[in-house]
């Protein structure tokens, strides 16, 4: 009987250091794609309410943002949609979203100026752009 | 006579003008590093979404890092790190004010390989402390690539790392900056 619980004690132990280890130690990184937005925010009212002092409730969180995008930066493998609104030490400032690679091929197709809508991580902002991140494009 | 001689004076005037222009070289999607070999793990994090901005004249020389771009291997260590160690939603931006120093050594017209010095402050959480360092410029057709390696203190910037994950993170931080300006369209 005591065996037997031992047992029991020693296999529960085992699951448990495993579901630490796959689930804790080693879960995955947040799927944007699939997240579900905590606000919808059009580009203009994003980066006056972040220029204005009022934007540090978007950081961190997954935005939905609709708006018109004026230019894109093509790295590599990184395209940027660039939302302008100003110009700085920096050269141009507004918000900059950088797009799973997935869409690449779709945004590379686009006639700029386009309206359009995306779903990111906003990472914050750096006193010149807001910066949103792993954007997937919804339309 | 005296016509050319003004045209003379004007054009010696305007090339002049030209060539001592302050140009300022920027990128948006700089890229830093940062490296703990603690003695049980060894964690690397990047950035590759820095702000960075050279002012070739002055040799000013500032960057703007958003903590929340810091990408783990592990999503609990950028969770921690978030959280935990840099308090990135209090403190989400960390910036460099500085200068290069002996900016008149680097020929911005010149393609070559230039040592850099650099000094300035560095604020990471909320705190600032000095930083001196040197670096690499590297002066190509299309702008300057910028490259520089050096060692925080966690310590300096009030980062504290609890007594039970001691042993996995280092004391001293290795940070690498890889940074490709391209002068800024005036």
């Amino acid at each position: 009987m005591i065996k037997k619980i031992i047992l029991a004690i020693l296999i529960l132990g085992i699951l448990g250091a495993l579901y630490g280890w796959f689930f804790v130690y080693n879960k995955p990184h947040t799927n944007f794609e699939k997240s579900k937005p905590d606000f919808e925010v059009t580009a203009t009212g994003l980066y006056n309410d972040y220029v204005s002092g009022k934007g540090n409730r978007y950081n961190g969180k997954v935005l939905k943002l609709t708006g018109t995008v004026k230019k894109t930066d093509d790295g590599d493998t990184l395209v940027t949609l660039v939302f302008v609104f100003n110009e700085g030490m920096f050269g141009d400032e507004g918000i900059r979203c950088t797009l799973l690679p997935k869409y690449n091929p779709q945004i590379r197709k686009l006639t700029l100026p386009a309206t359009i809508t995306l779903k990111g991580f906003c990472a914050g902002y750096n006193g010149t752009d807001v910066v949103l991140e792993q954007c997937s494009l919804l339309k | 006579m005296n016509m050319k001689r003004i045209l003379v004076v004007l054009a010696v005037f305007l090339s002049f003008t030209v060539s001592t222009q302050a140009q300022r070289y920027i990128t948006k999607s700089g890229n830093i590093t940062f490296f703990s070999d603690g003695p049980l793990e060894k964690i690397e994090a990047v950035n590759n979404k820095v702000n960075a901005a050279l002012d070739s004249q002055s040799g000013m020389f500032v960057f703007k890092v958003l903590m929340k771009s810091f990408v783990f291997e592990k999503a609990l260590m950028q969770e921690h790190f978030n959280e935990n160690y840099v308090e990135s939603d209090k403190y989400p931006v960390a910036t460099f004010k500085g200068k290069v120093t002996n900016i008149s050594d680097v020929n911005f017209n010149k393609p070559g390989d230039y040592q850099a010095k650099v000094t300035g402050q560095l604020t990471i959480h909320g705190q600032t402390h000095p930083v001196k360092t040197t670096g690499t410029f590297t002066v190509y057709d299309k702008g300057v690539k910028g490259k520089s390696q050096f060692t925080i203190k966690l310590i300096d910037y009030n980062i504290e790392i609890p007594s039970i994950v001691s042993g996995k993170i280092a004391k001293e931080i290795l940070i690498t900056v890889n940074i490709d300006l391209k002068p800024l369209k005036q």
